[in-house]
């Protein structure tokens, strides 16, 4: 099954490059050889992830000015459907009246329907590094102020809720419950934990309700952000929603919990030392929502795999599970499990998949 | 003293004057009897404050009309009616003071909507009758909580000069009750 899955991947791949390469030319952009974003797990996730349409996401070149750029381009209706609300997004984004403060998008150089294609074409914001090998502190305040420029967009009125509803879409604590009850319906061995955790969000869910109507990307992590300068640009448009305010803050932080425990501890420690009891319990909340979804994720993804990848999924929906246990105890996973985890991660990991994740964080 | 605070921004908001208004009633809170009307659905608690919301999920002639029902109902029980400016609140603060007669006491503490009443003729009106209904204005805007952030030391002299802007804030706001 996994073969197939990567097999159907591959063909597809290649096929829609080879098809769209002339496409791009004529448009006056040429692609990279070397294209990591169609590599390594990237089949998985296609296989598992249902609400996108399958797409390609590729590095190019301006011909003329010979300016580095991201290519999107897709055929399948989903895709089209997804790319041309992700464009949306970006425009309402920069159009709304009630948030305080301004959010960067990369410059979109082209958007066109062709044929069979919708093609999307952005400026690659080059980085001087990725996040997380700039210094600690920059991290933090890195973070710290995407996080406020989010926040700064409350859909607090029923004008605002009007406006961004369409656009966005929204999420109220019925619809994080609803979500929930999903990830168990994922045939995992982590029932009871994860009945404990529904039992944790249903009986927050005024807490998680109180924070609700603020602006949050739900995939904020390292790779879908850049910084230049002193600016931050936010990608992946489609990932916006209006929901509880910590949901983009708690997949951060379970990100970091295995990509750097100090930017995890220090965001914590400056949501308990600068906001209300309320607020933690709410980031405790998101991170338990994410946390499930991210053990559905994973356990989604195992019929499709096999050998390594196979022994690489369980061990991850172990280590994630484990994390889910702390979090509702509320502490966080201890050093030795998470070492333990990237070691057999890496271990089990293909050497196209470890290229692919070079410099993407 | 029972006092209402009428606001039209309050904790989860996060813009001014939200965190003043918290900050400000738990301040009063022991010394005072503290009600707060405001809008939203899910305020945060202050022990010993009472807080009325008025859902802001409604048309706005239909939130208007509650929240002035709401300070109609709150003010006709307190001694004096603290309220920020803005159009949300000025209407209804103003209405409520004349047909109750409890006294005004106005704070313009929200800069951006005193800008927005000085550019919109209509708003400048609603601010210079609120101010004209009031028995006095506090102007004095204290500090904003400074951030305590992990890599950086404690911010002493902040929050020293934060809680002396509180001190000199509340001074006048009695100086003020005096006048009611």
């Amino acid at each position: 099954m996994s073969n197939e899955n990567r097999t159907s991947w591959e063909n597809y791949r290649d096929t829609e490059i080879a098809r769209v390469t002339p496409i791009l030319t004529d448009l006056g952009y040429v692609l990279d050889e070397a294209q990591p974003h169609t590599k390594g797990e990237r089949y998985l996730m296609q296989a598992v992830t249902t609400e996108s349409g399958k797409k390609l996401i590729l590095l190019g070149r301006d011909t003329e000015t010979d300016g580095r750029v991201v290519i999107k381009v897709t055929s399948s209706p989903d895709g089209i459907r997804e790319l041309e609300h992700e464009r949306t997004c970006r425009r309402v984004l920069a159009e709304i009246g009630f948030s305080y403060q301004s959010f960067l998008s990369p410059k979109e150089l082209l958007f066109v329907r062709t044929g069979p294609y919708c093609i999307s074409v952005q400026a690659f914001i080059e980085q001087e590094k990725p996040f997380l090998d700039r210094s600690i502190e920059e991290q933090f305040e890195l973070a710290l102020r995407s996080f406020k420029a989010q926040e700064s967009a409350h859909a607090a009125t029923y004008e605002h809720a009007r406006l961004v509803r369409k656009t966005f879409g929204s999420m109220e604590a019925t619809g994080y419950l609803r979500g929930f009850e999903r990830f168990m319906a994922c045939p995992h061995g982590a029932g009871e934990l994860l009945q404990k955790a529904h039992d944790e969000l249903y009986n927050g869910r005024h807490t998680i309700e109180q924070y609700g109507g603020f602006l949050t990307h739900t995939d904020f992590v390292p790779h879908n952000f850049r910084v230049l300068g002193n600016a931050i640009y936010l990608l992946d448009h489609s990932s916006l929603r209006f929901g509880n305010k910590y949901e983009g803050w708690a997949r951060f932080l379970n990100f970091m919990t295995l990509h750097n425990r100090p930017l995890e501890a220090a965001l914590l420690e400056y949501v308990h030392a600068n906001r209300t009891p309320e607020e933690s319990a709410s980031l405790r909340l998101m991170r338990v929502y994410r946390l499930g979804e991210i053990i559905c994720y994973y356990t989604r993804t195992l019929p499709k795999s096999e050998g390594s990848l196979l022994a690489l999924n369980e061990a991850r929906i172990a280590f994630w599970t484990e994390v889910l246990a702390a979090t509702l105890e509320g502490r966080t996973v201890g050093d030795d499990i998470v070492e333990n985890y990237r070691t057999v991660r890496d271990s089990l990991r293909s050497d196209e998949e470890k290229q692919r994740q070079i410099g993407l964080h | 003293m029972r006092i209402a605070i009428a606001t039209p921004l309050y904790p989860p908001d996060i813009a001014e004057p939200a965190p003043y208004v918290k900050e400000l009633a738990a301040r009063l809170s022991g010394k005072h009897e503290i009600t707060i009307v405001t809008y939203g659905r899910f305020p945060e608690e202050i022990p010993g404050v009472r807080i009325v919301a008025v859902s802001k999920q409604r048309p706005l002639p239909i939130r208007l009309a509650l929240y002035t029902f709401a300070l109609l109902s709150v003010g006709s029980r307190t001694d004096v009616i603290y309220a920020l400016n803005g159009p949300s609140v000025e209407l209804p603060a103003s209405i409520a003071s004349f047909l109750t007669r409890t006294p005004l006491i106005a704070f313009l503490g929200d800069a951006s909507a005193h800008a927005r009443a000085q550019q919109r003729s209509a708003l400048k009106h609603l601010e210079e009758t609120f101010l004209r209904r009031a028995c006095t204005t506090v102007s004095h805007t204290p500090l904003q909580h400074p951030e305590i952030l992990p890599f950086s030391p404690y911010p002493n002299e902040k929050m020293e000069a934060f809680n002396r802007s509180w001190k000199a804030h509340l001074e006048e706001l009695e100086a003020a009750l005096l006048y009611v």
